[in-house]
């Protein structure tokens, strides 16, 4: 009955990091680059949520859209605004501006809502419990890694069978080319940082109605999401939430078996996999 | 109606045309011939607004050389590009879309575009990358026919392609001719090849026009001298 329980809080943890992992893999699928402000994104996805409850007492299906549609616009913006004129054949200039973002990011954070611990409440949510008596689990963590499933289909949907989807797949294979059918790529960019910002957000928030946040809290996430990514594969959606999945379940039952060994099982999965599989669990062979 | 006056192109430094003038009427066919390395490609990229360039570039009413490239595909500039440069994550039927990005009215359609290459219809679900090299080819002209052009670009239409698939390409080519109003530019290797698909023709040397006139009654001595730069006498 416990491995039952570890077992279904490893899958809710690991959801939330194929969350963290999505974004990511998305950036880095699209335009070839590794966003190093990613945990950023996901604490900031945080802090909004604790901006908008502090003003105003929203309920948690209306605060969820809000902050998405938020991170969207601070996605957009940031990739027009700035990471759009480094994006060339070289990798590190987008590496260095995305590093700084995260410095800048962390201390706005700071500075606006100051370094202190901060949790979002879920309320009822916190103690309901659904399914047969003999059980029971969350609501919150069952609701989290369904709603994690619903965002990887669509997105799945979205990249994979829409005339959008289809112009973000062009724009990823031969961005020098997709001007001649139209496309502004620029534009492809930002809406797919502002779509990666969202999916951050989420996460943020779904994150912090479990486990309080820091303005600093980032670089944990962005090392989680890029295990995730390592761990799944890169080329498909869905590694990401192989990946997220796997490195969830190997945290909470190595917590389970040896309490004090932090993180230590996940990042050796990583080594093993890198090892074994250097493609990933569900990825594809990748030549650059 | 086409009109080019005094086209340079650039690739940072390199200048690759010199002042190249062509006029060409709605219906024709230009067959653009030269050495490899004599700006054909240049020429095409130019027009497209994939390298930079100086010069003036009227199609119709419309300035080109003011737009950027996403401009120039608008106001019906198409290019079926050399190597075929599919998009090899799309398939078939969703690289062909991508040709109607642009969203012009005409005649072409995804039908029409399967009627003029029935094993894009049949292989239409496949990934481009699988298809083979005339097919990608055809791939590529139909993903540019997709944007009702009103100038059409094809940059080596047989180049790589078997004989017998190069003569298939050719012969729907040439189905397309005389029956719209759309102005193609084509570079092809084979000089006979595209004196006989061409309403006129262009020499390119050096990045310059060497000879150019009417394909019908041209003579191929004075070609193959443009071609080799041999005319300095």
């Amino acid at each position: 009955m416990i491995w039952f329980e570890t077992l279904f809080s490893g899958l809710t943890l690991g959801g939330l990091y194929a969350l963290f992992g999505l974004g990511l893999s998305l950036i880095f699928g699209v335009m070839k680059i590794a966003n190093i402000a990613h945990g950023e994104l996901v604490i900031a996805g945080a802090f909004l949520a604790f901006a908008v409850v502090d003003l105003l007492p929203v309920p948690l299906w209306l605060l969820l859209p809000l902050v998405t549609m938020g991170m969207f616009a601070v996605g957009y913006a940031l990739q027009s605004a700035l990471v759009n004129r480094v994006l060339g054949d070289d990798p590190l200039p987008p590496l260095l501006l995305t590093f700084g973002i995260s410095i800048v990011a962390q201390n706005l954070l700071v500075e606006i809502f100051g370094a202190d611990n901060r949790a979002l409440d879920p309320g009822w949510l916190a103690t309901a419990r659904i399914g047969p008596v003999w059980f029971p689990v969350g609501l919150l963590p069952l609701g989290t890694l369904i709603l994690t499933v619903v965002l990887f289909g669509v997105l799945h949907l979205g990249i994979g069978h829409t005339r959008w989807g289809r112009i973000v797949r062009a724009t990823s294979d031969d961005p020098a080319l997709v001007g001649l059918f139209g496309v502004k790529r620029r534009r492809v960019f930002a809406v797919v940082m502002g779509v990666s910002a969202a999916l951050a957000a989420l996460a943020g928030v779904l994150l912090a109605m479990r486990s309080s946040v820091t303005p600093f809290s980032g670089v944990e996430r962005l090392l989680i999401a890029f295990e995730v990514i390592v761990i799944g594969g890169l080329g498909s959606i869905w590694a990401s939430l192989l990946g997220g999945l796997a490195l969830g379940l190997v945290h909470v039952i190595s917590f389970r078996l040896d309490p004090a060994s932090g993180l230590l099982y996940g990042h050796i999965l990583l080594l093993v996999i890198l090892l074994i599989r250097p493609e990933g669990l569900a990825g594809r062979k990748v030549t650059r | 109606m086409l009109e080019i006056r005094g086209l340079d192109a650039f690739y940072g430094d390199f200048q690759a045309l010199f002042g190249v003038d062509l006029s060409l009427q709605p219906g024709q066919t230009l067959a653009l011939i030269g050495a490899n390395g004599a700006g054909k490609s240049s020429f095409l990229h130019a027009i497209c607004g994939m390298t930079q360039a100086r010069g003036s570039v009227r199609l119709g009413d419309t300035d080109l050389a003011a737009l950027p490239a996403v401009g120039r595909a608008a106001a019906g500039v198409a290019l079926s590009p050399e190597g075929r440069r599919m998009f090899l994550s799309l398939s078939v039927r969703e690289n062909l879309l991508m040709g109607a990005n642009v969203r012009r009215r005409g005649p072409w359609t995804l039908d029409r575009v399967t009627g003029l290459f029935p094993i894009l219809g049949e292989f239409a679900d496949r990934p481009a990358g699988l298809l083979s090299g005339g097919q990608q080819q055809m791939v590529a002209i139909g993903r540019a026919l997709m944007a009702n052009p009103a100038l059409l670009l094809l940059d080596e239409v047989s180049l790589g392609l078997a004989p017998v698939v190069a003569q298939e390409v050719h012969a729907a080519l040439a189905m397309l001719r005389d029956q719209s109003e759309m102005i193609t530019i084509m570079v092809e290797q084979d000089v006979n090849r595209a004196i006989a698909a061409g309403d006129r023709f262009l020499c390119l040397l050096e990045g310059r026009a060497a000879l150019t006139g009417p394909c019908a009654g041209a003579d191929l001595d004075a070609i193959g001298r443009a071609y080799f730069g041999e005319d300095d006498t």
